[in-house]
């Protein structure tokens, strides 16, 4: 389980998260909601400390980590049990695809080469891109970029998974193809919190929504309450203005 | 002015009997120069409180003192103050045992030093941030981060640069004949005291630094290749 609790984060005089608390079980998928700027991306960064936090507590599993106090050891602890899949992608430029999985495996986890080029093989198989694990990022598109860096995620087998917006940066065409293999990693039993403007892939994919607005949690509730029975106006605001009307009754 | 192809020679001869002086001093300079350059530029790109505001403001600086002026400089305090200093160190040469070029490699290191670390910060610069985030995020430290991700993704941004530092500190070690020390200017020239006739030991040594300049650019641009196979676009 991991649990944040009263977090909260500034950028100069701007509050971008005012005491925001969330919980995700074993093995769920929750998907956070929310307009521009509401705090979703810092959030997300807080948790592995890409930001650092002003004040809040984070839970994983048995252990309780102060968000603003972290030492440099329980920093990289967290790092090493989470995962991060970027909006641009974020990969190794000068590594193949499968150098790029094979990394954290063996500077980080260190695991012998061999053992570590068969299970990135075997997890960028799994996201369907065998054949281009010896091509360099700027040899592959967008969507493909995105699968590596999801096979990259997953195969360092953490706790949990951070997505922040994986497919908006993605030209319409390879979005699906993304989602597909995220909805993948979910039947997998990974643990996820996934950005997203993507209201059906939240719709089906998630255990719990949470809808985000103005630096706090406006509402959070299964994916039925929150797409179809939101009770806060702000909620209703948001979700008639992304969603098409007809989507509302499927 | 007539142009003997027989005193050419002798020059040439003169020339490359120097070459190896400065070949020394251009691979020794260029090698610590880019060791502290690269530190520097580290400091400045981390944002180390105090050093890099520190390192910021001496950089700037030096990069407006020309090389001869910091040269005459360096080479009038050690002159002087000498005495004092081997005094203290309790050191037993006199200064007419020293080999000068040490003044030489001071100046010389440190302006390249300078003129690197601006080089490398540029490339440093051009690095996405998230390549640094990527790296923290799969549970790399910091110093694994610049070594594994950042670095190698710097050195072909940074060659074409470097190769033009490079050649700014092979005509850089020209200067240092100024105090005295000989290289290939004063190898080329030598001839021509006797001549009375010093066109041909000019040319000489331009054609020496030429061929010098034009043999390590394109080792330099080997490298450049080699480094870049990454950014090669198929698609
Ligand atoms: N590094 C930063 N420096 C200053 N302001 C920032 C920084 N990162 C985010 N912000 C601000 O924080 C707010 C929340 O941003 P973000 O978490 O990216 O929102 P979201 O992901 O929901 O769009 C925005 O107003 C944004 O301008
Ligand atoms: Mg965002």
């Amino acid at each position: 389980m991991i649990e944040i609790t009263h977090l909260k984060k500034s950028f100069g005089k701007q509050e971008v998260l005012k005491d925001v608390s969330f919980k995700i079980q074993k093995g769920q998928v929750v998907t956070i909601l929310g307009p521009s700027g509401s705090g979703k991306t810092t959030f997300l960064r807080c948790i592995n400390f890409l930001e650092r936090a002003e004040e809040g507590e984070l839970r994983i599993g048995d252990t309780r980590i102060n968000l603003r106090k972290a030492s440099r050891k329980e920093i990289l602890n967290v790092r090493r049990r989470t995962a991060f899949v970027f909006q641009n992608y974020g990969l190794f430029y000068h590594k193949t695809a499968l150098q790029n999985v094979m990394e954290g495996l063996v500077v980080v986890q260190k695991i012998p080469k061999d053992e570590a080029r068969k299970r990135a093989e075997a997890a960028l198989e799994w996201v369907g891109l065998s054949n281009r694990k010896d091509f360099y990022p700027s040899q592959l598109s967008g969507g493909q970029q995105q699968r590596v860096g999801i096979a990259r995620a997953v195969a360092l087998n953490p706790e949990v998974i951070l997505f922040d917006e994986p497919t908006s940066a993605l030209d319409p065409e390879w979005v699906g193809e993304t989602l597909d293999v995220i909805k993948k990693v979910a039947k997998k039993g990974i643990t996820m919190i996934i950005v997203t403007h993507e209201m059906s892939f939240a719709e089906e994919v998630s255990d719990k929504v949470v809808f985000m607005d103005g630096g706090s949690v406006v509402e959070e509730g299964t994916p039925k309450e929150i797409f179809t029975n939101p009770k806060e106006e702000r909620t209703k605001k948001f979700l008639a203005r992304i969603i098409p009307q007809d989507m509302y009754y499927i | 002015m007539s142009f003997s192809s027989e005193n050419f020679f002798d020059s040439l001869q003169g020339a490359i009997a120097y070459l190896p002086v400065t070949f020394k001093l251009t691979i020794y300079t260029f090698v610590i120069s880019l060791f502290i350059g690269g530190t520097i530029a580290i400091i400045r790109n981390y944002k180390v409180p105090m050093i890099s505001q520190f390192l910021a403001w001496f950089v700037t600086i030096y990069n407006g003192l020309p090389l001869m002026v910091a040269l005459v400089i360096y080479n009038l305090l050690f002159m002087t103050n000498y005495d004092n200093v081997a005094r203290f160190f309790h050191i037993s040469k006199t200064i007419s045992e020293i080999n000068p070029v040490i003044v030489g490699y001071f100046s010389l290191i440190l302006s390249s030093s300078c003129s690197y670390s601006e080089t490398i910060r540029g490339a440093l610069q051009s690095i996405e941030q998230v390549q640094y985030e990527a790296g923290y995020a799969i549970g790399l430290s910091k110093l694994q981060t610049l070594y594994r991700i950042i670095l190698p993704q710097l050195v072909p941004v940074a060659i074409p640069g470097l190769i033009n530092n490079l050649v700014g500190t092979i005509k850089g070690t020209n200067l240092v004949s100024a105090i005295g020390i000989l290289e290939i200017m004063g190898g080329a020239l030598t001839p021509c005291a006797l001549s009375y006739s010093y066109l041909e030991g000019y040319l000489a040594a331009a054609l020496v630094y030429w061929l010098f300049s034009f043999v390590l650019e394109t080792l330099a641009k080997q490298i450049e290749v080699r480094s870049t196979k990454f950014r090669r676009q198929i698609v």
